[in-house]
């Protein structure tokens, strides 16, 4: 069995051509006078976020790397390193990627995490680099379990996982309206992302997908952008500050806050830290799926149409 | 990738957009165009409490919001705008206008740009009750 096996630090690498986009797409905006916005506080705090994910990555990283080889020691099974092996490594991590981000988004200790990439009003290549200093500690590495256990290295993993993210760095612009057909089919692309990062009732909890979206389409969980329906990007209540450590921390201030309030019971604790984002003991704050239903007691004609599918 | 190379990689390129962006005038806060503007942009963080009084400043980059639910404030964040009710607020006058701070960890404390009277309206009127 191969313990030592080393990958490029892709998403590292990668940051070059980063900011090389970011200057494209800017010019871009700049010289069309269309295609997207760039504020100047907003663009610095998810660079800032950006490289603070790096750092925590650095930091924090041996902790799931030691759990990952933990696992790669008790396995019997060894995959190989073929191309092959990488190229369905990098679908199955994919589809890990599907249900970590549908975690992030439904359960709260998770969303805490997740949340400050939704934070921003904007939707340009900055966004995609407003990432989470805070993911180790949603222990949502035990989703990757399973790959290793079948015999994938934790290196040839993390490499997937970071060509996932690099994937995804391009999809956060609206300088691309639509891709060919037959790529919209099957790949996630700036229109089904914008739908991800829409505070729209219709858009809410919607295309989960990393690479492909075919997830979204397999697990229920795709809307495609409409035309009539404008994305509203950021939170359903959308932050005052731009300071990043607020940025990072706010969401796990907030579970904590509710937690310990005085007078709960231990199940209605628990359900602050666990439940989908907007629960609460006594209806003072709203689900998205309330947010949905509220939107349709204003909108009935839109039961039934992207996004209002699961709701009776 | 070495840290010497990244991390001034990182440093520069951070500071580079950022200068750039300023240099490119796209620093400068929004404002309402009017009343209507600013209950709009209340309504989008509050669809169901609607305004039924609203108190636009002079340089139109905040308003006091009055709804049946309490008041409340919405104002520019940059090129976009937040709102929130102002429930457990402290109003602090300053050299230029009035600081609000909020017990809430996302929007902890705004600040407004306001004339002398007109921050002197403002704090009379939100010791109004609702």
């Amino acid at each position: 069995m191969s313990d030592v096996l080393t990958y490029p630090e892709v998403t590292q690498w990668a940051v070059p051509f980063f900011i090389a986009a970011i200057l494209i797409e800017l010019a871009w905006i700049v010289i069309k006078g269309r295609g997207g916005r760039y504020e100047t506080r907003d663009a610095l705090t998810s660079l800032i976020m950006g490289a603070g994910n790096v750092a925590s990555s650095i930091l924090l990283g041996f902790i799931a790397y030691g759990f990952f080889m933990a696992l790669w020691a008790a396995t019997p099974l060894d995959l190989g390193t073929s191309v092959w092996i990488v190229a369905l490594c990098f679908v199955l991590d994919d589809l890990r990627y599907y249900w970590v981000h549908r975690f992030g988004h439904r359960i709260r200790w998770v969303w805490a995490s997740h949340v400050n990439h939704h934070s921003s009003q904007h939707y340009n290549l900055t966004t995609a680099l407003r990432q989470t200093w805070t993911g180790t500690f949603t222990f949502m590495m035990v989703v990757r379990a399973p790959l290793i256990l079948l015999g994938f290295h934790p290196a040839m993993v993390l490499f997937c996982g970071g060509l996932n993210l690099i994937y995804q760095f391009w999809i956060h612009t609206e300088a691309i309206a639509r891709m060919p057909r037959w790529f919209e089919a099957v790949m996630n692309t700036p229109s089904h992302h914008r739908v991800h990062h829409g505070r729209n009732p219709r858009y809410l909890d919607a295309n989960y997908a990393g690479v492909f979206i075919i997830w979204d389409k397999i697990f229920g969980t795709f809307v495609p952008e409409l035309k009539q329906e404008k994305v509203d990007y950021g939170l359903v209540r959308n932050l005052g500050t731009f300071n990043p450590v607020r940025v990072a921390f706010h969401e796990w201030l907030g579970i904590f806050r509710d937690v310990l309030q005085p007078g709960l019971s231990w199940r209605e604790r628990l359900m602050y830290a666990v439940a989908p984002p907007g629960w609460s003991h006594d209806d003072t704050r709203d689900t998205s799926e309330q947010i949905k239903r509220k939107h349709l007691l204003k909108h009935p004609e839109d039961k039934g149409t992207p996004g209002f599918t699961e709701l009776p | 990738m070495p840290l010497e190379i990244l991390l001034p990689l990182v440093i520069f390129g951070i500071a580079g957009i950022a200068v750039l962006l300023h240099q490119l005038g796209l620093s400068a806060p929004t404002k309402f165009e009017d009343e209507a503007a600013a209950e709009a942009a209340w309504s989008r963080e509050f669809p169901e409490d609607k305004a039924t009084h609203v108190r636009l400043c002079r340089n139109k980059k905040a308003a006091l919001i009055e709804t049946p639910q309490g008041k409340g404030i919405v104002w520019a964040i940059g090129a976009d705008t937040t709102a929130r009710y102002l429930t457990g607020a402290r109003i602090v006058p300053t050299s230029t206008g009035l600081r609000i701070d909020l017990p809430d960890v996302t929007a902890p404390h705004i600040a407004l740009a306001l004339k002398e009277n007109e921050a002197a309206a403002w704090i009379k009127h939100l010791k109004e009750p609702a």
